[in-house]
């Protein structure tokens, strides 16, 4: 699948999962900020991007949830380095030394670009 | 109402309020898995007045108060006919004793299926659910969640647990389509209540305004209605059919 393909189809997901029109969607949409995703949006986008490629994608692999909710890694709204230090573990597809700058919690939504997604299923069906 | 083809899952399926339940939705040409734990018979009973009446029934035995079973269940009945529509978690049990003198193991078992298998069956169809846009869960509680009466703490906490659960899944799951209420019943002519109702029958039935037990196809009835289209602006709530046994202060 060249990567046409594969926005194309990403493309589709999303706009199943967030109800948004295509032309909303480019490659470098954020999925929060553009598309208006909220938690569960992208429980919904993990599940649609598993049929539709045919991946399996461990809880948490995609969205850190896990490391975002934990206490120990996030402290008065900010990710603390032992956090940084687990997600750039963890969430080698997304640039976490951009985020590394201003970890402000709130921030970590925007690295959701729809490039994130297509990387990640390209590693995927690698 | 058309339920012509619809995916239920009824858990406790084999008798009383499952049964009327997977009945009722069979008449209505639905397509029921029927959940049971060990009464295959009856279990299978049902299933062939559902087929008789025109509807499609799938037997599943699974104890759902295991995790791993609950995903059994959903598996099974997506690989066969591809979706969930409704979702009515109804298996529960009592092992009924004051607290003093209660087995861990009795506590155990009256937790994980009374909840848990509400919580894990719930949390396996959701996503097939959320891929349709639509669904309908529907958690059989019991008017003991508020009021309960002695012997009953662990049945009780179960059911007070279930309601709580079905309020904030309600919230979480809203925008995907999919709805999550939950029955709380009375006094139902089922072989659970046998028990109380064969010790106390008078003092109960002196309790309920309407004064008679209530029947399992009446609950049957709201469960329809709340599985169906009529009911979409509907979630998250907690509905008494009691007879109005919770109005009066039991004098």
């Amino acid at each position: 699948m060249n990567k046409e393909e594969l926005y194309n189809k990403v493309t589709s997901c999303l706009v199943e999962a967030l109800g948004v029109d295509e032309e909303e969607v480019s490659i470098d949409s954020t999925l929060t900020g553009d598309l208006g995703a909220e938690s569960i949006d992208f429980l919904d986008i993990v599940f649609r991007l598993e049929k539709t490629f045919g991946i399996k994608i461990p809880r948490g692999g995609l969205f850190p949830e896990h490391i975002l909710s934990n206490p120990e890694y996030v402290k008065d709204g900010k990710v603390t380095p032992s956090g940084i230090e687990e997600l750039r573990k963890n969430m080698p597809h997304l640039d976490i030394e951009k985020f590394a700058k201003d970890p402000n919690v709130n921030n970590f939504a925007d690295l959701f670009t729809v490039e994130t997604l297509v990387n990640y299923v390209a590693s995927k069906l690698n | 109402m058309s339920f012509e083809g619809k995916v239920i899952i009824v858990t406790g399926a084999s008798r009383g309020i499952g049964r009327a339940i997977a009945l009722k939705f069979g008449a209505e040409k639905a397509k029921i898995a029927l959940n049971y734990c060990s009464n295959h018979q009856a279990a299978g009973e049902t299933a062939k007045i559902i087929t008789e009446s025109g509807g499609e029934a799938l037997l599943i035995q699974a104890d759902i108060s295991q995790r791993a079973e609950c995903e059994k269940i959903v598996d099974h009945v997506v690989n066969k006919w591809n979706s969930v529509d409704v979702l009515v978690n109804n298996a529960g049990i009592t092992r009924d004793g004051l607290l003093m003198s209660m087995q861990d193991s009795d506590w155990e078992k009256v937790i994980t299926t009374n909840l848990e298998g509400t919580v894990f069956l719930s949390k396996a169809v959701l996503p097939y659910m959320m891929m349709q846009k639509k669904g309908r869960i529907i958690n059989i509680s019991s008017v003991s969640a508020e009021n309960g009466r002695r012997g009953q703490a662990s049945y009780s906490a179960s059911k007070g647990a279930v309601n709580s659960f079905t309020k904030v899944l309600a919230l979480e799951v809203a925008q995907k389509g999919i709805t999550v209420n939950a029955i709380a019943p009375g006094m139902i002519e089922t072989d659970m209540s046998d028990l109380v109702r064969g010790m106390a029958s008078k003092q109960i039935l002196a309790q309920i305004p309407i004064g008679r037990f209530g029947n399992p196809e009446e609950i049957a009835q709201l469960a329809m209605f709340l599985a169906s289209d009529q009911a979409s602006y509907i979630t998250g709530q907690i509905i008494k059919i009691d007879g109005g046994i919770t109005l009066g202060i039991g004098i």
